[in-house]
């Protein structure tokens, strides 16, 4: 039952029911960090970590909190979550810190972490509403390094800050900026829905 | 319907609250007391390394190495409250001073640019740039962190101007980002300012 549970919620998270592609969340910084993979990567395993941290606790505390101030709580959680993943970078990762700059910062104003903490960790046990913070990361993660690759080649001629296209390349620069963003996740999600409308089509 | 009391109705929520917030500003507290030195450590680290790299020196891979490099052979002119107004930079056990280094803040496209600027003795050319924070477009101006413009401006003279990626000739010309000529003028800005900053504070205290 509970192997069940969890791989539902993983295929949910991932496939049918994908925060970016699916519930279109946490668009703002699939606009605003996707242009260079490296900020991207961390990007996500930041945005994994706050999730998977703020659904548990959120899970935790479901049974005691007042449902009347069960948003104002999880906002705390979720801004103790993206302060302890800040103060860390910076001790221990100055360098991504300083790429990142007010990024990390932003994650707290990603839909996806408050999103899945009402729709998912009020109504769940710790552990599963853990591993579907997890689950919702990776299939945000997924989404926005597909794109960021995309971008990155074509807006710098270059994957992870090393040169891959050389000087016969004009860069993009419509890429690196945020219009790129936007015309790449269209792209994305129509495909994506182009793919699930045909299945649904031979399956019924 | 059973009706719920006044005290779980009003007072508990507000209770609630306070000790989950107290609870959660003492966890934060307690990781950042811990970490608060590393933080500083970096952040004076960061100043040392980018001195040398403006100044043209050699940087060490090792940590403990550009602190060694910065002790030996950087010392910093401080005002009266205790403000470091630059930087002067020796070959090692050395009295004469090879190069300056000024730090210098700009206006960006969405916040401050701080920049380190070296200049030789004579405060004419540039020994360097370091940029050491800037908040600009990661992948367009964001590239002014990157070492192929950095290093465009060793040995240039006053005053830059600025030409397109591939196109610098003389040494009054540096090298623009296409796509972000406000990040490259700012730079620019930063520049051309700063030997007249330097000049004043530097030939004004000897």
């Amino acid at each position: 039952m509970a192997g069940f549970k969890i791989r539902k919620v993983f295929a949910d998270d991932l496939g049918a029911n994908n925060p970016v592609f699916a519930q279109v969340l946490g668009i703002c910084s699939t606009l605003a960090v996707t242009n260079v993979l490296k900020n991207t990567v961390v990007m996500c395993v930041g945005l994994i970590f706050v999730t998977a941290l703020s659904n548990m606790t959120v899970s935790l505390l479901r049974k005691y909190m007042p449902s009347r101030i069960r948003m104002m709580v999880e906002t705390l959680i979720i801004a103790s979550s993206v302060i302890i993943v800040d103060i860390v970078l910076k001790a221990f990762l100055p360098d991504v810190s300083r790429q990142l700059g007010p990024y990390v910062g932003l994650i707290i104003t990603n839909c996806i972490i408050m999103g899945r903490a009402e729709a998912f960790a009020l109504s769940n046990p710790p552990g599963l509403s853990f591993l579907d913070g997890i689950a919702s990361g990776i299939g945000y993660s997924y989404v926005l390094i597909a794109i960021a690759i995309v971008r990155e080649i074509m807006g710098s001629g270059s994957i992870w800050g090393y040169p891959l296209l050389g000087d016969w390349w004009t860069n993009w620069s419509i890429m690196v900026m945020a219009p790129g963003a936007f015309f790449m996740l269209a792209i994305f999600i129509w495909i994506v829905k182009g793919i699930r409308d045909k299945e649904e089509g031979e399956s019924s | 319907m059973k009706k719920e009391s006044i005290a779980k109705k009003r007072i508990f929520p507000v209770v609630f609250m306070l000790l989950i917030t107290l609870v959660f500003i003492s966890i934060t507290t307690v990781i950042y007391t811990f970490t608060k030195d590393t933080i500083a450590l970096n952040e004076r680290l960061r100043l040392k390394r980018a001195v040398l790299y403006a100044a043209g020196v050699q940087l060490p891979d090792d940590p403990v190495e550009i602190e060694k490099a910065f002790d030996n052979r950087v010392t910093e002119v401080k005002d009266d409250t205790g403000k470091v107004r630059y930087f002067e930079v020796r070959e090692s056990d050395s009295t004469v001073i090879e190069s300056y280094v000024v730090v210098r803040i700009g206006a960006g496209l969405w916040g401050e640019i701080t920049a380190g600027v070296g200049f030789d003795r004579d405060l004419e050319s540039f020994r360097g740039l370091e940029v050491i924070d800037q908040v600009e477009t990661p992948g367009l101006g964001g590239r002014i962190g990157e070492t192929w413009f950095k290093e465009q401006f060793r040995g240039k003279l006053l005053p830059l101007a600025t030409v397109p990626e591939g196109n610098a000739t003389t040494e009054n010309q540096f090298e623009a980002i296409t796509g972000a000529s406000y990040s490259t003028s700012a730079i620019q800005d930063i520049m051309n300012s700063s030997q007249e900053y330097a000049r004043m504070e530097i030939l004004g205290s000897q």
